[in-house]
């Protein structure tokens, strides 16, 4: 028998959902000719991606600062690729 | 407002460092709901800026400040984004924008001490030809913090279109109105 990948795999459980909120997923599944189930698991790998990719966002956020953080107001133009120099009127 | 779904986006070298400094909070909450959803999108001409500017100013720094400025550049390369590469369309297309307006439309930039001399500023006008090339080319809108020289080039897009064949035009976003 063919194993399933972990993310396919599925385990019976029994949950306590918001009524309002179960109505609305048993409409849908109406609506989709699906079972509660399949509605379900999607509202649930929706919420956790988003979930994830709040997550990730934060973390290169974090990364982005720490990449540009502390400089002057001139060391950050110079990182624009505004090339600055002493001014020919200060070198003389 | 600008929906972050609506993206991906290129950034422009300037925005792409605004975006990230940025305290305000509407413009971190924009800037993470854009990053759960797309990456940032760059010119390679943006790579080279930026890592020129981290290279100019290690030289200019010494002992601890050195090391601090190590650690922003190995931080910045390792961060995940999507890097347009100058391919042969985008070259094309960045020479006839260098073509048409071959003289910066703003002038060198100063502070109260230095100045930008008039060589890197034409330097830095090619590049700003490059990165709007990769946008008109990629299709991408551009995310800028430098009205001045994008507009210009749009309206030089807009002026000679035959010159941009079934390209443009060039889609422009402020910074500023991404909230």
């Amino acid at each position: 028998m063919r194993r399933l990948s972990p993310e396919r795999r599925k385990r019976r459980t029994t949950l306590t959902l918001p009524m309002d909120a179960l109505r609305q997923a048993e409409q849908i599944a109406r609506d989709r000719r699906v079972n509660l189930s399949s509605v379900v698991s999607e509202v649930i790998a929706e919420g956790l991606r988003t979930h994830t990719a709040a997550a990730r966002s934060g973390q290169i956020m974090n990364s982005y600062r720490r990449a540009f953080t502390g400089l002057t107001p001139e060391e950050t133009m110079i990182l624009d690729g505004i090339v600055l120099a002493p001014s020919a009127s200060r070198k003389r | 407002m600008i929906d972050p779904a609506s993206g991906p986006f290129l950034f422009d070298t300037s925005a792409e460092s605004w975006l990230a400094r940025n305290d305000h909070p509407e413009i971190h909450r924009w800037m993470r709901a854009y990053l759960s959803r797309h990456l940032v999108n760059v010119a390679a001409v943006t790579v080279l800026e930026r890592i020129r500017g981290y290279a100019l100013l290690w030289r200019r720094a010494r002992g601890d400040a050195r090391e601090r400025i190590e650690a922003m550049r190995v931080a910045y390369l390792a961060l995940p984004r999507r890097v347009w590469t100058l391919d042969e369309a985008s070259a094309v297309v960045a020479s006839e924008i260098m073509a048409l307006l071959p003289q910066p439309p703003t002038p060198e930039r100063r502070t109260h001490r230095l100045a930008e001399s008039r060589r890197e500023r034409l330097v830095r006008w090619r590049f700003d030809a490059m990165i709007a090339a990769t946008s008109l080319v990629a299709g991408t809108p551009l995310v800028h913090n430098n009205a001045g020289d994008f507009e210009a080039i749009r309206g030089a897009i807009e002026r000679w279109p035959q010159r941009f064949p079934k390209l443009g035009p060039l889609e422009l976003i402020r910074c500023g109105s991404l909230v």
